[in-house]
This record gives structure tokens, sequence and C-alpha cells, in this order.
């Protein structure tokens, strides 16, 4: 039996707040319709597109103003590529060389270095309102229709933030779990790789609990670096939208519009704190998954117990 | 008192135990500061780890605590 859609909003609040955070669907809400290649479904979806402008974006502001700088034959950087020189040593001097050590650190900081540009501008162009913005205005104000199915309507309601969805993250997880190994096997060889996961020279009876224990480890560290990424970023977003929906919530209790306002000149300052406190979570979130990716890359060549 | 009801209590207790290890973290942090001003940056460094850990253990109960909220249905 079908469920009366209600148009109370109590009901519909939570089901707005998820549609909101989470990727589109499959059957709905596509950006673009692509076939279905071994499998994997490759049609865009809302996440899809902001990891692609996320890529863009780290691809334009590194690799363009790097150029321009090798090839001007200046002794100083100027413009962008001063501010990409300071990001880089600073993640080089202080997340790189103190935990992986000199011998290997010129081998990882690439990979440590994307993770930190990746991660920082999907989430700071999840937090620019852009897609939203566009859109209310073109409706609101300028008055145009979009179409119900037509592209630029889909495109415009792509807003998201890509690192909230935990399969984003995940992959990027994935990238640490594999290169921990690989860091091991270059610096010590594969089967002293394994033998170094635990310290040497201790009672055999210790061994039985410790194997397991260092295993477990060794999935449960890649699997917090997912869930801890994604769960801030998506937390955020979410504690925002429930703020504001309370000024629908009220409105609809009292019955009356002027309930709303009043909650409104409470909520709206509050999300705005709300939000500048997310805008240190951001950068804060980018420096901690490549801060641990870092340590956990470091444990595996430098072993000491 | 039905299980459901439990829920917001088990959050309240999730940011009860994040407040009292950061606060000690903190404690810790600003009282050897004080013994060893030139060890501030030092310092500063090694808690920088432990805190985001913990950090990270507090946000991710709180995220599995609402998947049990949003998916209890399915």
């Amino acid at each position: 039996m079908a469920k009366e859609k209600s148009l109370s909003v109590l009901d519909n609040v939570g089901d707005y707040i998820l549609h909101h955070i989470s990727n589109s669907s499959l059957d709905k809400d596509l950006i673009l319709e692509l076939p279905t290649v071994f499998g994997i479904n490759l049609s865009v979806t809302k996440h899809v597109l902001m990891i692609w402008l996320t890529s863009l974006i780290v691809a334009l502001i590194v690799i363009i103003p790097t150029r321009i700088f090798l090839k001007s034959k200046n002794e100083v950087p100027t413009g962008i590529s001063n501010g990409i020189e300071a990001i880089v040593s600073f993640i080089k001097d202080s997340i790189v060389k103190p935990n992986i050590g000199s011998k290997w650190s010129d081998t990882w900081s690439p990979l440590i270095l994307t993770y930190f540009f990746f991660i920082l501008v999907a989430n700071g162009i999840g937090l620019i309102p852009i897609f939203d913005f566009i859109g209310a205005s073109s409706r609101f104000l300028f008055g145009i229709n979009y179409g119900e199915n037509s592209f630029a309507n889909k495109l415009l309601h792509g807003g998201a933030t890509a690192t909230g969805n935990f399969w984003v993250t995940s992959a990027l997880s994935t990238i640490t779990f594999v290169s921990i190994i690989i860091a091991g096997t270059r610096a010590h060889g594969f089967i002293n790789h394994w033998k170094n996961l635990v310290p040497k020279g201790l009672a055999w009876p210790v061994y039985i609990i410790l194997i397991p224990i260092e295993i477990i480890g060794m999935f449960v560290k890649p699997f917090a670096l997912t869930m801890r990424l994604a769960a801030n970023m998506a937390g955020g977003h979410i504690a925002i939208l429930a703020i504001l929906s309370f000024i629908a919530i009220f409105a609809e209790v009292f019955q009356t519009s002027v309930a709303g306002f009043g909650i409104a000149f409470f909520a709206v300052p509050l999300v705005s704190a709300i939000t500048g406190l997310e805008i240190i979570v951001t950068l804060v979130q980018a420096y901690v998954f490549t801060l641990l990716s870092a340590v956990f890359i470091g444990m595996a060549i430098n072993v000491h117990h | 008192m039905e299980a459901t009801t439990l829920i917001p209590i088990g959050m309240g207790l999730i940011v009860i135990g994040a407040g009292i290890g950061i606060s000690r973290f903190a404690a810790a942090a600003a009282e050897s500061i004080a013994r060893q001003p030139e060890a501030a940056a030092d310092i500063t460094n090694a808690i920088n780890l432990p805190l985001f850990l913990l950090e990270g253990v507090a946000i991710i109960a709180e995220a599995l605590t609402f998947a049990t909220i949003f998916f209890k249905n399915t």
C-alpha cells in the first residue's frame, strides 16, 4: 500500500535534508546518462560532477603557474606559484620529512601533496553554494524557467560536497592502504614488510594475540580515515540545513509566518557562525587526512617499535 | 522506554566523552607550555596527532548514530 504523500513540513524535512546531502540516485537526477560498461554504470551524478570540477581547479591552479614560472627563469616565483610554493614547502617540511624520512620523502611527497590539494579544494567548493545561488537567482530574479528535465536544470541541482560521500573518501583511503603496502615493500622487501607488523623478540604466546590485532588494525586505520573525513563534511552540512529548516518547522507549527521570521532572526546568524566553523573544519580535515596518511606510510618505512 | 529513545542519549554520551578527553589534552598542553615556553612548537606537534584521532573517533560514532536513525526502516 503506497504511503500518502504528506504536505506537512515536519514529515518531509528529514528526507529533504538527506536528499540534499546524498548523491543523485541512479534513476533520477542524473546529470548525464552514460551507458553501463562491464557492469559499472558510468552516468554522471552530482558528486562525479563535483569531482571533475575539483580536478579541473587543482590542475589549473597548480600546473599552469608552475609552467609559467619554470619558463620565465626567475629566481623566485611570484604570483600564484608563490602561494603554491608556500603550501608545498609547508607540507614537505612539516608533514612529509619528519614522518617519512629524507630518503623516501621525494618518492612519496607527490602523493601527499595531491591528497592535500584535492581534499582542500573539494571541501572548499562544497562550502560555496554557487550552484544554488545561480539557480535561485535565475529562477526568482530573472524569471527564467527551466524545463523539468532540461540539462540546465539538472546541472543547477548539482552543487554538493564530493568528500561528504563516503565512497569518494574510501577511494582515497584505498590508495593509502595500497601505498602503505607498497612503501613497506620497497623499503624492506615483500616478506619483511609483513614481518615488520609485529615487534621482534617477544614470547610466542603474545604473537597469537598480537598478529590478529595488527591485521585488524591494518584495515581499521584506512576505514577511520574515510569515516572521519566523510562524517565531518556531511555532518557540517546536515547541521546547517537542520538549523535552517527550523524556520519552516516553526512557521508550520504556529501556523503563522511571524514565527518563521522570529526564529530566522536567531537561526541565520547561528548558521553564519557555523559556516565560519566549517571553513576551519575544511582546512583542518584536509591537513589531518594528509598528516595521517604520511604517518601511516612512515610507520611502514621506519620500523621502530 | 523503547530502544529508539536511547539513541539521543547515546549521542549525548559521545559528546561528553569527547569533551572530557579533549579538555584533558588541552590542559596538559597548556601546563607543559607554561613550564617550558621554548618547547611550545614541539608540544603542539606532539598533541596534533592524538587530538585529531580522538576527534575522529567522536565524529565516527556520531555518524554511525545518525545512520541508525535514518536507516532504521531499511
